[in-house]
């Protein structure tokens, strides 16, 4: 039973941190919504398998909300923006796509390095997926700094909350469900103050590239 | 009926920072301040008088005042001291600055100067009863902001912000000392109480004791303005609203002096002789160089302001000494030079307070601190003419005033040096000897200058031309601190006791009441020096009746002519013909050149026909300020060249400060991997 939860769990963290790495292969913003909407559904997936087998239905409620919040409500604004914006695409990031793959490798790898003392001390059953979820994070931050377009890095930033969503299900089994809640309506003011700034950037600057903010240096 | 005095004091400071929030302008917003702090002044005052003549030597214990926040108030006679010190000049600037912020009405803010300066007095008074480090560095820090608020007062004028950041750097250079002090003393814990410190400073290795001198010596001096932290004081003096310049004159700076004597004399119970050698030394060097350069000064407050310089020195001279002799052991020697040192510090409080209310007046009536633009004053504005000119004498040591009676106290403490065991430290005394005796020449020669230039001769400008006398309430808080002066000057022998009194127990200090014998003639216990000033000025009056008296009869004045001043046999003499500030100053220019390196400038215009006629002259001499030019640039040179290199880091692009958390974060995480 056991082994089967512990390779559940590497398992469903693998598709995870594989969605996030496919935000550094995509060009089109289309593409990142659906990567981070397929990556918030196998994020529930993954808190339904650990409430399953950890016994802590808490965890169930905790999924459906994640669903509601991360996989119809968020895509949904973020194709709207899209619509809005046009089609958006990362054309000239400022590291080329092959030398981020091959960069976000080396963050998983990172990953690996600094969880060994975790990973080596802990008996749970899921700390296989450590490593990747700090990974995610890693990628997540390093979408961030080479996309160019405000859109793109407001998906990093999501993915890299889901990094850190899905580190504190694997290391703890569930945090208390009102912390959780807690966490899920930051996302949400976050991401909505996000989008008021991507409208103000958009309407002073004609354009969301964030490196245009430059200009505002005197 | 002391801890009356006491929530009396703190009431009547309340009362003028809330009423001045309440009344933004008009008549309540100048008068209700000015009460609030007049009289919480007064209850200061009158605390710290209790203190030392009825109820002497209880001390006065407020550490059950607010018990949990760590506060602890307890007055003794050094306190009590300082009190009289800050209520004698509070209360006069207070009532002069009723009159003098009509002025302010509509053009700068009554709320901001009235809150603050409640608030700077009551930090003040508070100041000199903390207890433990926590309230003293609580307490230092509001009063240096409370003084930074007021410095500000006139913001749109140029060089009011300058002078005020000045301040603020300086006094904040100081407070870091002071912080780090305070921990090495309390061993880390700032609650601990000044009596514990007491006990456990003696168990301090010889270098922490050393280390905690220095800094305090930094941290107080730069309060005190000693040279080289004395950048701020011609800065930030002079753009103060005037009675605020008198109470950061005449009080503020006296903090420095109060905390170097508490904490070298009493917390750390002296130290090594070069402890008392360092301070004589700044001393000496801050009276001479003060002096000289407020000698260069044609803005009377500037003057003024490098004038505090010099007393402060004069007072360190007489607490250094003190020190020296209290490492070797010679009490009565020490508490003389402590005697002198803390005399002069309410000595110059009263005179440099009554200065700068005087200048005030000037500023008041004709608009300017230039004093080539004055002149002819003292027939527009005789009462600020005679309390300036009282002032004046006593900042020049002349007898009977009290400026006199503290630095002959300096001198004999110093002259006392030939006692010293040590030929190589008696030696530094005459040597002090003959700087104070230089500094206290030029002073009088400076205010010569002072009085001469800004009062005397015809008006050298069409303000002074239409000056007049200040309001009455000005003249009140004037006249208060000339009174101060004379009576001060008058009655060493009241004095002398009374501080004797306060310094007893002090670091091992006796009781020297009795060693000072308290008639008429103050005499030291040197035994070789004596002097009252009451009969000095019984011989002055009666020469003064005298004199008259023998010309009459002489019938010197037979053949009275009047004419002109140094006329010259000139006919229609001008303004323009009179002797001026930069002419009077301009031989101890040239005597001190090495040190002004003055730069001159000459333009002369000729017509274009004849050089023999010549059309303009303009003559232009500048001193280099050579502490700025040697200290301070590079100082600031290399803050802002770290500055630009810094701000590099500052590209301006999102991405690259993200990129700083990210890579700050995986180092972190590698850090903790390892380590």
């Amino acid at each position: 039973m056991d082994t089967l939860f512990s390779q559940l769990s590497t398992l469903g963290s693998s598709v995870i941190l594989l969605f996030g790495i496919t935000l550094l292969w995509r060009k089109s913003l289309r593409a990142y919504t659906d990567a981070f909407r397929w990556q918030s559904a196998a994020l529930t997936v993954m808190f339904l398998i650990i409430g399953y087998f950890g016994n802590d239905p808490e965890l169930y409620v905790v999924a459906v909300f994640l669903f509601i919040l991360k996989v119809l409500i968020l895509p949904r604004y973020l194709e709207r923006m899209e619509q809005r914006f046009g089609d958006q695409r990362e054309s000239q990031p400022y590291v080329n796509i092959v030398t981020s793959l091959m960069l976000s490798g080396l963050l998983v790898l990172l990953a690996y390095v600094v969880t060994r003392p975790l990973v080596l001390v802990s008996d749970l059953p899921t700390r296989g997926g450590l490593p990747l979820a700090m990974g995610l994070i890693f990628v997540g931050l390093f979408v961030v700094i080479t996309r160019k377009k405000a859109l793109t890095q407001i998906v990093g930033f999501l993915v890299m909350e889901n990094g850190i969503a899905l580190l504190a299900v694997l290391g703890t089994f569930g945090i208390p469900i009102i912390v959780e809640l807690g966490v899920f309506l930051d996302v949400l003011m976050g991401f909505l103050v996000m989008q008021v700034f991507v409208y103000h950037i958009h309407s002073t600057f004609e354009s969301i590239d964030v490196d245009q903010m430059n200009k505002l240096k005197h | 009926m002391m801890s009356n005095l006491f929530f009396i004091m703190l009431f009547f400071f309340g009362f003028g920072a809330l009423t001045a929030l309440i009344f933004p302008r008009g008549l309540p917003a100048r008068a209700l301040p000015a009460i609030g702090a007049g009289i919480g002044s007064g209850a200061g005052f009158a605390l710290g008088v209790s203190h030392l003549f009825i109820l002497h030597p209880s001390s006065f214990i407020l550490s059950s005042f607010l018990p949990l926040t760590g506060f602890a108030l307890r007055l003794d006679g050094l306190g009590a001291f300082f009190l009289i010190v800050i209520g004698l000049v509070g209360v006069s600037a207070s009532i002069y600055g009723f009159g003098y912020s009509a002025a302010y009405e509509g053009r700068y803010s009554l709320r901001v100067m009235g809150v603050m300066l409640n608030i700077l007095l009551l930090t003040l008074n508070l100041q000199v009863m903390a207890d433990n480090a926590l309230t003293f560095l609580i307490l230092w820090e509001a009063m240096s902001l409370s003084a930074y608020w007021l410095v500000l007062t006139e913001s749109d004028q140029p060089g009011t912000v300058r002078a005020a950041s000045w301040y603020l750097a300086m006094t904040h250079a100081g407070f870091a000392a002071l912080v780090a002090m305070f921990f090495l003393l309390s061993g880390g814990e700032l609650t601990t109480s000044f009596a514990d410190m007491r006990s456990t400073s003696a168990l301090l290795s010889p270098l922490t004791r050393d280390a905690i001198f220095l800094l305090a010596l930094f941290g107080f001096g730069a309060k005190a303005g000693i040279v080289p932290l004395h950048i701020w004081l011609p800065m930030a003096h002079p753009v103060a609203p005037s009675h605020v310049s008198a109470l950061m004159s005449g009080v503020v700076i006296k903090m420095g002096i109060y905390g170097i004597v508490r904490v070298a004399l009493d917390l750390l119970g002296g130290g090594p002789v070069w402890w008392g050698g360092i301070i004589l030394g700044v001393g000496a060097v801050s009276a001479l160089l003060g002096v000289l350069y407020a000698l260069m000064e044609h803005d009377l407050k500037r003057l003024l302001a490098y004038h505090s310089v010099e007393n402060i020195g004069i007072i360190l001279i007489g607490v250094g000494a003190g020190l020296i002799f209290h490492s070797y052991g010679m009490m009565t020697l020490a508490a003389l030079g402590f005697i002198g040192g803390l005399y002069h510090t309410i000595n110059h409080a009263s005179f440099k307070g009554l200065l700068f209310l005087g200048a005030g007046s000037v500023l008041h009536a004709t608009g300017t601190r230039n004093m080539e633009e004055m002149g002819g004053l003292i027939k527009k504005m005789p009462y600020t003419a005679l309390f300036f000119l009282i002032g004046a004498a006593a900042i020049s040591a002349l007898p009977p005033l009290n400026g006199f009676a503290s630095e002959w106290l300096v001198f004999q403490a110093l002259l006392g040096g030939f006692n010293l065991p040590v030929p190589e430290v008696a030696l530094i005394m005459p040597v002090a000897v003959g700087m104070l005796a230089l500094t206290s020449g030029l002073a009088a020669a400076c205010f010569v200058k002072a009085f001469g230039i800004t009062f005397l001769a015809l008006p050298r400008s069409h303000e002074a031309e239409h000056a007049h006398e200040s309001p009455l309430s000005m003249r009140i808080g004037m006249g208060l601190l000339a009174l101060a002066c004379i009576g001060l000057g008058l009655a060493p022998f009241v004095v002398v006791p009374v501080i004797g009194g306060v310094l007893n127990g002090l670091g091992g200090l006796p009781d020297t009441r009795a060693a000072f014998t308290s008639n008429l003639s103050l005499q030291t216990p040197a035994a070789f020096g004596q002097m009252s000033s009451t009969l000095v000025m019984l011989g002055l009056l009666i020469l003064l009746a005298v004199i008259p008296l023998v010309m009459k009869i002489l019938r010197v004045n037979k053949n009275l002519r009047v004419s002109d001043t140094w006329g010259c046999g000139r006919v229609g003499q001008t303004p323009r013909m009179e002797y001026t500030a930069t002419s009077f100053a301009e031989p101890l220019r040239r005597v001190f050149a090495e040190l002004y390196r003055p730069s001159k400038e000459l333009t002369i215009d000729f017509h274009p026909d004849s050089k023999y006629f010549v059309q303009s002259i303009e003559y232009k001499s500048e001193i280099t300020p050579l502490f700025e030019r040697l200290l301070y640039d590079p100082f600031l040179r290399l803050v802002q060249s770290t500055a630009r290199q810094v701000r590099k880091l500052q590209a301006g692009s999102l991405h690259l400060y993200l990129a700083y958390v990210t890579v700050i974060l995986i180092l972190l995480l590698l850090a903790a991997r390892w380590f």
